[in-house]
């Protein structure tokens, strides 16, 4: 796309998710120390960091699996307080998994509809009988899915196993549940590792399609820099549990201490 | 929308009544009229078949012409078409004719390169293509084809910021077409009136084995008179089901997915992706079929290998039946006497195991079916028809609308192509090439003369460069290309792809090329089917780590061997063809690829291209060296190269017959 010189002049929007003075802590260690950052609706925001830097902990405190010690999240504008996994869900905010997390006995198809749990609204008789008004909705979960599955181009595996898939049309499978929960906010979990460079390329562009087409907001994790600064507007580096840049992807390539801590200077 | 008359035409295939009908425009206005609410076309979107009445077509075709009229497209305006089979794709072509264009379908597979020079060389104005990927490759282009003005893409997705003025989606260009149609009443149906049938239809670029491909001008009554032809004699109708997964840009596919079924009325079913043509042929189940032979090969190899690993009772009762069918199943077919015996088995067959493999593959239902192209294996042939499924083969050419001649039923043979397609006549040259006339013989190569000069005589006749002749029950049976038949030293009659083709035959063997004109003996270079010889190497306990090193293993040379040497023995018993027995073999390093240039689009070997690359190759095959080592160029899907080494052996197979002596000599 870059070639044609056709990058879209994105709307960033307003602050959809505040982190504020974060700390979260595992008995001794300290996993982050005081870590604030903003992210806009509408943006692509990569977080990332040398190993145990604290980026997976700070995916798990935004959608409410781990509860950091000190701090605040504010999401649209709520302040939250304790809250579990499914509370961050049904608030709009879904994620994928750095491991794989499927059901690998069932099919793409289902694995997807699983991701519509949460906004069917018939109760479970119904939904086991699959009668009148379970029938319909189902139905219309089913559209839905489908466009996911036309959106991700997955035609072909729609009745595979999705543990007999490759590796990397299992990741673009859980990227299809992910967005079946129709979120704001995307949380990927190191979407690309193990792949090649013709599947990071796709991924790449489902990533880009899915922010630009349904206005989510991403927040991703990755190793692979060139995909990072190819694709976010944001970056936030984590080393050591401590934010240490922030900013656009032009301006963190040239942060003395990024380039430090990638290429690791003694901490005194 | 599909408000016309309720009853549907009775009985089909009955065409009598659309005879002034000349153009494709006047046969869908037709069909809309006589059959409105039958399904023209089928697309499987979104998990469920979409299915477009004849009625909707034309209105949707009604639509798009006049938004066309309003971009400024009109007559002798020439319209790319890029993109997997998608009845928009095909109603396009449809609008183009309308307004007095001509449509160009495009390998939506070539490489940028290739289409510029089609898109340059036919002049196109606009072109429609389906998505992104494909809009992308245009702008690539378009810097360098001053010609093409306009784009139009049908799939919006990641389009939405690309913000260039002669970009259009269909939907907007149809809305536009609303509008102007409005505006200006009765301009569509003057428009529909205007085509007659001597005007240029469609111009179809053929790959070729040498040179730049050429454009092939068909006009109205070649492509529809050939089709009606062709309905008739094959009885098709108007409840006949087609799928259309073969490139648009093939000649076949413009007569099976459109003019056959603009003339006949049959609904054309298109394919979710191209990955998922087997799952989507089982749903739609068609009755009038078309592969070539590489598929129907491709289809009956995972059969095999998966009954190799179905359990023990199946696979006994799947060799047991397969062998009543090879006895007898053909010949029920042709309606030839059997014994009471078999026949008793056959039925149970067709109950156990007949019947149900055919509805796995999709083919339960199928009437008819043609394969061409290729010559088609013996045991291929075979063991379809022998299922009960009428498959047969044509032997056709772009520049003839496809048809010269065709098997009629009940005479179908594996070697012979055939006799002459009703309203075809077909002549043998003193040299041997085979020539013919019929109402589908092109109009002209375009802007190229001189190559038409060469191939159309100036009473009609096409000269095909195709070597072969009559059997003696008036079948036409195909050799080889006539400039590639050659001669060894010793004087034998050399024909390259009769023998390639009896390689091939193998399922071990992908590719064969083999080398002996002007030479003392001939000698072969082997492609492995990785699937094939994988599958077998994994029963062997055989390992290896990629295409390069399973091809080079000694066992994998046996097995080769074994080919060759059965080749051989068939050829020693030909008494013009004993001489020609392959005498040295090596197994190469990499699969013949069109991005390296060495086969066609459709997957035809470039013998000349092929030669001179892998010259060092055949010339150590010519030497007493017994190995060779290569370093190959390879380009990879996304453009880029590098290269692959490899150490490559060279096998000797043993020669039957008067051939075995000089063989011996050769050696020492």
């Amino acid at each position: 796309m870059a070639a044609n010189g056709l990058i879209p002049q994105k709307k960033e929007g307003g602050v959809l998710l505040k982190a504020e003075d974060i700390s979260l802590s595992f008995g001794g260690v300290k996993a982050l120390s005081n870590v604030s950052f903003e992210v806009h609706e509408h943006q692509v925001l990569a977080i990332i960091g040398p190993n145990g830097a604290g980026k997976s902990s700070m995916l798990n405190c935004i959608n409410g699996f781990y509860h950091p010690q000190e701090g605040r999240i504010t999401y649209k504008g709520v302040t939250r307080k304790q809250m579990k996994p499914h509370d961050a869900a049904a608030q709009g905010i879904a994620r994928t998994f750095q491991n794989i997390a499927l059901f690998k006995g069932m099919n793409t198809l289902d694995n997807i509809m699983t991701g519509r749990n949460l906004k069917m609204k018939r109760n479970f008789l119904l939904q086991a009988l699959y009668l009148g008004p379970a029938l319909k909705e189902e139905l219309e979960h089913r559209e839905f899915v489908e466009n996911i599955i036309d959106f991700l181009e997955i035609e072909h595996i729609r009745k595979t196993p999705v543990g007999k898939l490759p590796y990397g049309l299992q990741k673009r499978v859980e990227l299809g549940r992910a967005l079946a929960a129709e979120p704001d906010m995307l949380l990927l979990d190191e979407p690309m590792a193990g792949m090649n460079l013709e599947e990071k390329q796709d991924m790449c562009r489902y990533i880009l399609d899915v922010n630009d087409e349904f206005g989510t907001t991403i927040v991703l994790i990755e190793h692979d820099m060139g995909v990072v600064m190819d694709i976010s507007d944001h970056v936030v580096v984590l080393d050591y549990g401590r934010k240490i840049a922030d900013g656009p992807p032009e301006e963190v390539r040239t942060n003395q201490d990024v380039i430090d801590a990638y290429l690791g200077v003694s901490h005194d | 929308m599909a408000g016309q008359g309720a009853e549907n035409a009775p009985g089909g295939g009955d065409t009598g009544e659309s005879a002034a009908a000349d153009t494709f425009p006047k046969l869908l206005v037709e069909n809309a009229r006589t059959r409105g609410d039958r399904p023209a076309m089928r697309e499987k979107d979104y998990g469920i078949w979409q299915a477009w009445t004849w009625a909707q077509a034309q209105d949707w075709v009604r639509a798009f012409a006049c938004g066309l009229a309003e971009l400024g497209f009109g007559k002798g305006d020439t319209l790319a078409i890029v993109g997997d089979n998608r009845p928009q794709l095909y109603w396009s072509m449809v609008s183009a004719q309308v307004l007095g264009g001509t449509p160009v379908p495009m390998y939506q597979d070539s490489v940028a390169e290739e289409m510029q020079y089609v898109l340059e060389h036919a002049g196109a104005r606009f072109a429609i293509v389906e998505d992104q990927e494909q809009v992308d490759k245009l702008l690539e282009i378009k810097e360098r084809c001053p010609t093409l003005e306009t784009l139009i893409y049908k799939d919006p997705r990641g389009l939405r910021h690309y913000g260039q003025p002669f970009l259009h989606s269909i939907d907007a260009v149809i809305e536009k077409g609303r509008a102007f149609d409005q505006a200006n009443p009765g301009f569509f149906e003057k428009a529909v009136a205007e085509g007659k049938g001597p005007d240029l239809a469609i111009m179809l670029y053929t790959s070729g084995t040498t040179g730049r491909p050429k454009g092939v001008m068909l006009s109205f009554d070649n492509l529809i008179i050939t089709a009606r032809n062709t309905v008739e004699q094959d009885g098709l109708v108007e409840t006949d089901e087609m799928l259309a997964y073969l490139p648009m840009a093939w000649v076949g596919d413009n007569i099976f997915s459109l003019a056959q079924s603009y003339v006949a009325g049959f609904c054309v079913s298109c394919p979710e992706s191209s990955e998922t043509v087997l799952t989507d042929m089982r749903e739609v189940g068609p009755t009038y079929f078309f592969a070539p032979p590489r598929i129907f090969e491709n289809i009956l190899t995972t059969v095999m290998i998966r009954m190799e690993d179905a359990g023990a009772i199946k696979r006994a009762m799947f060799h047991f039946f397969m062998d009543v069918a090879r006895r007898s199943g053909s010949r029920i077919l042709d309606a030839k006497p059997v014994p009471f015996m078999d026949r008793l088995f056959y039925a149970l067959g067709r109950v156990l195991v007949y019947g149900p493999l055919l509805n796995v593959l999709g083919f339960s239902r199928v009437r008819l079916a043609y394969t061409a192209g290729e010559a088609i294996g013996p045991d291929i042939f075979d063991f379809y028809r022998s299922l009960g499924m009428n498959v047969k083969q044509l032997y056709g050419s772009t520049e003839a609308s496809v048809f010269i001649t065709t098997q009629p039923d009940g005479q179908v043979k594996p070697d012979t192509v055939g006799t002459p397609t009703k309203g075809v006549e077909v002549r043998i040259a003193e040299s041997g090439e085979v020539q013919f006339r019929s109402p589908g013989v092109f109009m002209a190569y375009y802007k190229n003369e001189e190559t038409t000069r060469e191939t159309k005589t100036e009473d009609g006749w096409v000269l095909t460069g195709d070597a072969g002749f009559f059997s003696d029950d008036g079948h036409l049976k195909i050799i080889d290309r006539a400039k590639d038949v050659g001669k060894l030293n010793h004087g034998t009659l050399f024909a390259p792809k009769y023998l390639e083709n009896k390689l091939k035959f193998f399922p071990y063997i992908r590719e064969a090329v083999t080398f002996g004109h002007q030479r003392d003996y001939v000698a072969a270079i082997l492609c492995i089917d990785l699937e094939a010889v994988g599958n077998w190497a994994e029963r062997q306990n055989l390992a290896y780590s990629g295409y390069t090193d399973l091809s080079g293993q000694p066992q994998v040379y046996e097995l080769a061997r074994e080919c060759v040497e059965k080749v051989n023995a068939d050829l020693a018993s030909d008494p013009h063809l004993a001489g020609s027995q392959i005498r040295r073999f090596l197994m190469l390093h990499k699969e013949l690829d069109a991005d390296d240039g060495e086969l066609t689009r459709t997957r035809k070997v470039r013998r000349p291209f092929v030669a001179e690359k892998y010259g060092d190759l055949i010339e150590a095959l010519y030497s007493d060296q017994d190995s060779i080592v290569v370093e190959a160029k390879v380009t990879f899907e996304d453009g880029r190269t590098g290269n692959i080494s490899a150490d490559l052996k060279i096998s000797d197979a043993k020669t039957f017959g008067e051939d075995a002596a000089p063989a011996l000599k050769q050696a020492s």
